[in-house]
C-alpha cells in the first residue's frame, strides 16, 4: 500500500509538473522578451558541452520530462499565482493587444466613411469585432489562442483499470507519454500563427502597435459561437493515467493577417495638420459644468453660454474666442457616442485626441452633411446650413451672436410664434440644434452641423439661467421652435436651460415656457429633446435645413430684427439684438471669430442649393481647420478669406 | 511489439530545397524520439517561415547532414524519380543463438517514410516522367517558383502536423525509455532510396550485415 501511496503521490507530482511544464512551454513562446536566449534562429552550433554538460547545468525543474527550457520568469509567476489543484483546468489565453495610438486620424478617416449611411450603432459594430474588447485608452484585445490544460479525474470505480500492471511500469509509461506529449507541444507552439507574432515582437526593436499578453486562469468566459467559429482546435491525445487523464488542447485563430500587415508598418510620428490647441490653454474653451457624459454635447452649450453670453458678446465680439476645440469635440463626442469607450468624455475641453477631434469633427460633418433629412424640420431643409453647421462647433463659440440672430430670425417667423409662445429668439434655434446635435450621433443622417452650433450655444446657456444664446445658426430649424424647444425639455436642468429663443426671458430660464416650446414639437431627435442640450446629437444638417426653411419663409430680416428687439425682454436681449444688428450689418467685419458667424449667416441663405451648401460646408470645414491650426493671428486671415469666399457665394440677403 | 509505420505526405521539392526540407522533417521526427534530456534548439528555415526544433545533439545533426548529402547525390544520379527516405527506430535485442555467443537483432518498432518528389531542374528538359516538372521560360519562372514555394510551405506544415498527430496518437508501441545518458533514447537509422535497378541494394546488404548473421557473410 505504501507503494500505491507513493505511486499516487508520484502521479500527483507528475501531473503538477505537467501543468508547470506546459505553461512554461506556452509562455516561453508567447511572452515576448522573456527569454534570455537568442531567438534569431541562426544555426547555433551546439557545442558538445551543451548536451554533455547539460546535466550539470540543468535546473532541477528542467529534468522534468527531459525537457530543459529557457528561463521563463513569467511562467513561474503565473504558475505561482494560478496554482490550483490539479483538478482545476489551467487556461492560458494568449491575447493580441492592439494599440490605437494618438487617435491616429488615418484610423478614423476610413471610419468616417462608414458613418455616412449608417447609424452610429452600425458603424461601430462594423468597426469593432464583438470579441474585441475595446478599452477606453484606445486598446483592443483579441484572444488569439486559448490553451487548456486539465486533468480529468476518472471516477473511482474506473480507477482500477490499470491496476494489473505494475505501478512502476504504469508510472513509467505515463511519464513517457507525458514526455511525448510535451515534445509535441513544444513543436506545436512554434507552428501556430501566434508564434510569428511572438517572433516579430521579440526580434525587432520597432515600436509596434500590437503586443502579446497572456492570462492564466482556471475559469474563463467561453467564446461566443461566432468567436469559436473563427478558431480552430487542435487537441493532443490525452495521457491516460490510473485515475484520470491529462488533456491538452488549443483553440487558435488560424488567420492573423491583419496583425502581420501591421507588423511591417512601424509607428512613425505624424504631423497633425489640424491640431487644435489644448482647451486648457483657453479658458473659454472649457466647459466646466458639463454633466452630460460622453457624447453629450450638452457640455458644449454650457461653455457656450459663457462665451455666448450677451455680456460677452456685447463687450467684445472678438473676445469670443473661437475655440474650435469644444466644437470639434462636441460633434466628435456626439458622433462617437456609440463608441464612447474610444473617445474621451465629451467634456470638450480635453483634447487628448485633438487631432482626432478635428478629424472627427470633420467626419461628423461629413457624416451629416449629405443627409437630406433634417429631421428637426418638418420640411426638408436644404443643406444650406450644412456648411455653416460644419463650422458650427467652431463658430458657435465665437459667433454666438450671429447665431442667435439667426435663431431669432427664425423664431420670429410668424409661423413659429403662432405655434408656440416662444418668443422669436434665435436661441431657440440654438437649442434646436443642440438636440439635433445630440441626435447626430444617433442619427447620422441628421444635420449634425446645425446641431453642433445650436448645441454649443445652447450649452453655454444651459449652464446658467441666462437667456439661451443658442446660436442661431442652427438656423435651419425653422420648425425649431416647436421641435427644438421640444428637444430641450428635461435633461438639462430646466432652470438652466435657457431657450435661446426665449428672448423675453433672455437670461431667465423659463422652464415652463421652454417646456412648452419643447413639448410642442417633439422632434424626432427625441433623445436630444430631453432637455439636454445634447445639441450635438441633433443632426446639423437637419437643423440647417430647418433654418434655411425658416429663412425662406421668414419675413425680411430687418423686420425680424426689430421684432426680435422688441420681443426681447431680458436685459441681455437688447444687447443681443444689438449684436444681431451688428451682425446683420457687418457680416464681413466679423473678425477672427466672427468670420464663422458670417459664414454661418451666409449659410442661411435659403436660396442656396444643396450643392452650394455642400460647397460652403466644405469651405467652412476648411476654414475651421485653418482656424484651429493656425491660431488667433492667422485666424483672421483665413477667416477673412473664407468669409470672403462665402460672401461671394452669398446672395447677400443674410445679414445677421 | 508492433511496428508502426507512418507514410508522410509527399512533398514536391526543388533541388535547392531538399536540404532544408529534409532537415526539418528528420529533426522533427527525431526530436520526438529523443526522449533523453534535451535542450531544444530552434532553427528557422531560410526558405520558409517555419521554425523547427532540433534535439540539440551534435551527433544527430552530423548524421542527418551526412544522409542528406548522400541523398542529394543520389537525386542527381537519379533524376525524375520519386524518392523515399526511411527513418527507422529500432531496438537492439540480444538474441542468444544456440551455438553463437550473441546475436544482435534489430527490432524496428517504427518506420517513417518521407516521400519526396524532386522537381526537375530548370536546365534539364525532360518529359519522360510524369514526375518531371518542366520549368517554363524565365518569365513565369519566378511566379511559378513562388507559387510552388508557398505550396511547399503549406505541405511542409501539413507534414509537421502529421508527425505531431502520429506521435500523439500512437504511443503504446514506443519502447520504454532506457535508463541511460544522452539525448537519443532509441537507435535509429536513415535509409536512403536505393537504385531501382538493384534488387537488393546496398541498404539491404548493410542490414543483413548489421543483423550479424554469419551465414550471410559469405
Amino acid at each position: 500500500m505504501a507503494s500505491s501511496h507513493s505511486d499516487s503521490a508520484k502521479m500527483e507530482q507528475i501531473i503538477t509538473e505537467f501543468f508547470a511544464k506546459s505553461l512554461h512551454i506556452i509562455l516561453e513562446s508567447r511572452s515576448p522578451c522573456i527569454s534570455s536566449r537568442n531567438f534569431s534562429g541562426e544555426h547555433i552550433v551546439s557545442s558538445p558541452s551543451s548536451s554533455s554538460s547539460s546535466s550539470s547545468s540543468v535546473r532541477p525543474r528542467d529534468k522534468w520530462f527531459n525537457l530543459a527550457l529557457r528561463e521563463c520568469p513569467e511562467a513561474l509567476e503565473n504558475l505561482d499565482f494560478w496554482h490550483q489543484s490539479n483538478l482545476e483546468p489551467m487556461v492560458v489565453d494568449v491575447v493580441l493587444v492592439k494599440r490605437v495610438i494618438n487617435w491616429d486620424p488615418a484610423n478614423f478617416y476610413p471610419k468616417a466613411e462608414l458613418f455616412r449611411n449608417l447609424s452610429s450603432k452600425e458603424v461601430y459594430s462594423n468597426c469593432w469585432n464583438s470579441d474585441q474588447e475595446e478599452l477606453g485608452n484606445g486598446r483592443s484585445e483579441k484572444i488569439i489562442e486559448r490553451w487548456i490544460v486539465q486533468y480529468e479525474a476518472r471516477k473511482a470505480k474506473d480507477a482500477g483499470k490499470g491496476s494489473k500492471r505494475s505501478s512502476s511500469n504504469v508510472l513509467s509509461s505515463i511519464y513517457k507519454k507525458s514526455i511525448l506529449l510535451l515534445r509535441s507541444l513544444y513543436l506545436t507552439v512554434r507552428l501556430l500563427p501566434a508564434y510569428k507574432i511572438f517572433r516579430d515582437l521579440n526580434l525587432t526593436g520597432q515600436i509596434r502597435s500590437f503586443s502579446l499578453a497572456h492570462r492564466v486562469s482556471s475559469f474563463v468566459e467561453p467564446f461566443t459561437r461566432r468567436e469559436e467559429a473563427e478558431m480552430q482546435r487542435f487537441g493532443f491525445a490525452p495521457v491516460d493515467t490510473s485515475s484520470g487523464r491529462l488533456c491538452l488542447s488549443v483553440l487558435y485563430r488560424s488567420s492573423l493577417s491583419d496583425v502581420s500587415s501591421e507588423a511591417s508598418t512601424p509607428m512613425s510620428p505624424q504631423l497633425i495638420p489640424d491640431y487644435v490647441g489644448s482647451p486648457l490653454a483657453d479658458p473659454l474653451k472649457r466647459f466646466p459644468s458639463l454633466p452630460v457624459s460622453r457624447g453629450s454635447p450638452s457640455s458644449l452649450p454650457f461653455s457656450r453660454r459663457h462665451s455666448w453670453s450677451f455680456d460677452h458678446y456685447r463687450a467684445s465680439p472678438p473676445s469670443m474666442t473661437f475655440s474650435p476645440s469644444p466644437t470639434h469635440s462636441e460633434p466628435y463626442a456626439s458622433a462617437s457616442n456609440p463608441s464612447s469607450s474610444r473617445f474621451p468624455p465629451p467634456g470638450l475641453p480635453p483634447h487628448p485626441p485633438e487631432v482626432s477631434h478635428a478629424h472627427k469633427y470633420n467626419a461628423n460633418f461629413d457624416e451629416y452633411y449629405p443627409s437630406p433629412t433634417f429631421s428637426p424640420s418638418p420640411s426638408p431643409s436644404p443643406p444650406i446650413y450644412v456648411p455653416g453647421s460644419r463650422l458650427s462647433g467652431a463658430l458657435l463659440r465665437s459667433e454666438s451672436a450671429p447665431i442667435n440672430i439667426h435663431a431669432t430670425k427664425f423664431l420670429n417667423s410668424p409661423t413659429f410664434f403662432k405655434n408656440q409662445n416662444l418668443p422669436p429668439s434665435p436661441p431657440l434655434k440654438g437649442t434646436r440644434y443642440g438636440p439635433s446635435m445630440a441626435d447626430k450621433s444617433m442619427y447620422p443622417s441628421r444635420d449634425s452641423a446645425t446641431v453642433d452650433k445650436m448645441s454649443f450655444v445652447g450649452r453655454d446657456d444651459i449652464g446658467r439661467p441666462s437667456g439661451l444664446k443658442i446660436p442661431s445658426e442652427s438656423s435651419a430649424n425653422i420648425s425649431y421652435s416647436r421641435s427644438s424647444c421640444r428637444s430641450f425639455p428635461d435633461d438639462f436642468d430646466e432652470s438652466e436651460y435657457t431657450c435661446a429663443f426665449d428672448v423675453d426671458e433672455d437670461d431667465v430660464t423659463d422652464p415652463g415656457s421652454r417646456a412648452d416650446l419643447f413639448d410642442k414639437r417633439r422632434h424626432v431627435h427625441d433623445p436630444l429633446q430631453s432637455g439636454s442640450f445634447m445639441p450635438i446629437r441633433k443632426s446639423q444638417g437637419a437643423a440647417v435645413g430647418a433654418l434655411v426653411d425658416m429663412l425662406k419663409k421668414a419675413p425680411p430680416l430687418h423686420q425680424d430684427v426689430s421684432n426680435l428687439a422688441t420681443a426681447s425682454q431680458a436685459s441681455g436681449s437688447e444687447t443681443w439684438s444689438n449684436t444681431f444688428h451688428e451682425y446683420c450689418q457687418t457680416p464681413k467685419s466679423i473678425s477672427a471669430q466672427d468670420g464663422t458667424s458670417s459664414v454661418a449667416s451666409s449659410a442661411f441663405l435659403a436660396s442656396k442649393t444643396t450643392a452650394d451648401a455642400l460647397e460652403e460646408l466644405k469651405g467652412y470645414k476648411e476654414m475651421k481647420n485653418l482656424l484651429l491650426s493656425q491660431g488667433g493671428t492667422s485666424r483672421s486671415r483665413s477667416v477673412t478669406n473664407h468669409a470672403a469666399a462665402v460672401e461671394s457665394a452669398d446672395e447677400g440677403t443674410v445679414k445677421f | 511489439m508492433n511496428c508502426e509505420v507512418c507514410n508522410l505526405k509527399e512533398l514536391e521539392v526543388e533541388h535547392y530545397e531538399i536540404r532544408e526540407v529534409l532537415r526539418c522533417v528528420l529533426h522533427t521526427i527525431i526530436f520526438h524520439r529523443a526522449l533523453g534530456l534535451v535542450r531544444p534548439k530552434e532553427i528557422d528555415l531560410e526558405l520558409f517561415e517555419i521554425t523547427y526544433v532540433q534535439c540539440g545533439d551534435p551527433e544527430v545533426e552530423k548524421k542527418i547532414e551526412e544522409k542528406i548529402e548522400q541523398f542529394i547525390g543520389w537525386v542527381e544520379k537519379h533524376p525524375n524519380k520519386k524518392s523515399q527516405i526511411c527513418l527507422s527506430f529500432y531496438e537492439v535485442k540480444n538474441k542468444h543463438g544456440s551455438w553463437f555467443s550473441k546475436q544482435i537483432e534489430q527490432l524496428h518498432w517504427e518506420h517513417w517514410y518521407i516521400n519526396l518528389n524532386v522537381a526537375q531542374q530548370p536546365k534539364v528538359q525532360s518529359v519522360k516522367s510524369h514526375n518531371s516538372k518542366v520549368v517554363d521560360t524565365g518569365e513565369n519562372n519566378l511566379e511559378d517558383r513562388s507559387i510552388r514555394r508557398a505550396a511547399l510551405e503549406a505541405s511542409l506544415r501539413d507534414v509537421l502536423f502529421q508527425i505531431i498527430r502520429f506521435v500523439n496518437d500512437k504511443k503504446e508501441h514506443v519502447p520504454p525509455i532506457p535508463n541511460r545518458e544522452g539525448v537519443i533514447s532509441f537507435p535509429y537509422e536513415i535509409i536512403l532510396p536505393s537504385s531501382s535497378d538493384s534488387a537488393f541494394g546496398m541498404d539491404m546488404i548493410k542490414r543483413m550485415l548489421q543483423t550479424g548473421h554469419p551465414t550471410m557473410l559469405s
